[in-house]
């Protein structure tokens, strides 16, 4: 039976993670002093900044590296990064924006049908992994896209990778796998 | 014509046989010494060496005396087959006892390279006798271990944090797996870097296992609780029957499992409480409380028809 690719199905992008260089030292205490919104680490060596207007907190290394999480969307990372580039310069730092990528992108899926998941698995022996004493969802990794997806028994999946664009390729791709295994009421 | 295994040279073995039934396979007869032909009863090799043992021991006399000159069977699949010479300690009062109690040195250093692998089996070995786990599954431990360490895709984890792993996961491939927390229990190492370097090793030996089902532990379980056979058989059933229903999605099978017992002692004369099974099973309280909720509404298609209720299906407990 062809599976009907007409059902809309939502993929909602919960978060992106990117990060970004500022080419310049940053002393990690005047930040943790003077800007506003931010959690000095000094035991790790870092400072969490968070930004209100484009949901996002950043990891400041004091070797200029920034790691932003929390966007919802990758225009959305590239802006929050770069305010948050504007916040530190305002503080006094030569920051340049430069070496700019998103590294990651989680986003969630709620499919219309409950899945077998041993069943599943059994199917794609080596791609899938199911261990229920460690997790309960069944992982399939899809090296060419370098994605993740991971099957939970309600019929929700959550997909990882490095862009939107192999994410939505993830979703397409294993739909139809999915569709076999799906538990039909009695 | 039969090849030596050892040397390079390979050439035909003087053959004996009868010459009478060239095609006789030759018995040995230890004893004498003698090849004896199966067909006519002639002795066609004599002054055969035996290859038994030099003298016979008995289990009353002194056992620190061992007069064997061969030593310990060695494990050459496992160790590189290093043929190096330890020198033990000396016992009698000619050795080296120098001023103070410095007796000659301390036996070499045997290989060096190997020395983690040898500890690591060690531990294994310590690890699966406190679980009684037979030798097939420590040898194949072993060599998991053996092929992981040889890769070195995984050097950088502990060594203990690996056999642990190996210990699982040989479980797993003999077709008798072993909870990550009955793991757990035999070795320092935590469940979650168990499971971390269980999934590290399945990649690295590019393996799968196979998933674990309930009926895995039910044999286990129920005679851990003193359960009887047929009171484990009516929860083998009540949990097959509940995965297959599908009536527990998303539930660990260990769960599942502990709360098909639960309901086949209650319902039988010996009944166990949730703590004590949970206690068997390294499952919690309230998870079995959850799993029985799930499958108690379809109780009475769960039991085999021939099962006798000591107390019947409508007077289960309900929680």
């Amino acid at each position: 039976m062809e599976p009907s690719n007409d059902v809309a199905l939502d993929i909602i992008v919960t978060n992106v993670v990117s990060v970004f260089r500022t080419r310049c030292h940053l002393n990690l205490r005047t930040i943790g002093l003077e800007g506003n919104n931010v959690i000095y680490k000094p035991e790790v060596g870092k400072v969490l900044m968070k930004l209100r207007k484009p949901r996002i907190t950043a990891s400041i290394w004091s070797s200029g590296k920034i790691i932003c999480t929390g966007a919802t969307s990758e225009d959305e990372a590239k802006l929050g990064a770069r305010r948050l580039a504007r916040c530190l310069q305002k503080i006094g730092f030569k920051v340049r924006f430069s070496d700019f990528k998103v590294v990651n992108v989680l986003a969630v899926c709620s499919l219309p049908f409950q899945i077998r998941l041993i069943e599943f698995t059994k199917n794609n022996r080596p791609i899938a992994s199911y261990e229920p004493e460690l997790h309960p969802a069944a992982t399939y990794r899809i090296k060419t896209l370098r994605s993740t997806v991971q099957v939970f028994s309600t019929g929700s999946i959550t997909v990882t990778g490095p862009n939107v664009q192999s994410v939505a390729s993830a979703v397409e791709q294993i739909y139809p796998l999915l569709f076999e295994c799906q538990k039909t009421l009695v | 014509d039969c090849a030596t295994s050892w040397g390079s040279v390979l050439y035909a073995l003087p053959k004996v046989q009868c010459p009478n039934h060239p095609d006789a396979i030759l018995v040995e007869d230890y004893r004498a010494g003698d090849m004896i032909c199966p067909e006519c009863g002639l002795v066609v090799g004599d002054r055969v060496i035996d290859v038994g043992s030099e003298w016979r021991t008995f289990t009353n006399e002194k056992a620190t005396k061992d007069p064997s000159r061969v030593g310990d069977a060695q494990n050459p699949l496992l160790n590189g087959g290093d043929l190096t010479t330890m020198i033990s300690k000396g016992t009698g009062a000619a050795s080296f006892d120098e001023f103070g109690n410095s007796k000659y040195q301390n036996r070499r250093t045997m290989s060096s390279s190997d020395r983690a692998m040898l500890n690591a089996f060690k531990e294994i070995s310590t690890m699966a006798d406190r679980i009684n786990l037979p030798r097939n599954i420590i040898d194949r431990t072993n060599n998991l271990f053996k092929q992981v360490y040889e890769q070195k895709s995984l050097k950088g984890r502990s060594n203990d944090a690996i056999a642990s792993a190996c210990l699982y996961i040989a479980c797993r491939q003999e077709g008798v797996p072993r909870t990550f927390k009955e793991i757990c229990a035999v070795s320092r190492i935590s469940k979650k870097e168990i499971g971390r370097c269980f999934k590290l090793i399945l990649k690295a030996l590019e393996t799968s296992v196979d998933l674990i089902t309930t009926g895995d532990f039910m044999s286990r379980f129920c005679s851990n609780l003193g359960l009887p056979k047929h009171v484990q058989m009516a929860a083998t059933f009540i949990a097959r029957k509940a995965v297959e229903l599908d009536l527990v999605p998303g539930r660990s099978p260990i769960s599942v499992a502990a709360a098909a017992i639960y309901m086949a002692s209650q319902a039988s004369a010996e009944k166990k409480t949730q703590k004590e099974i949970g206690d068997i099973a390294g499952v919690a309280d309230v998870t079995i409380r959850q799993s029985y909720r799930l499958i108690y509404p379809r109780a009475a298609d769960l039991f085999p028809t021939d099962f006798k209720f000591d107390t019947p299906v409508d007077k289960l407990p309900q929680l």
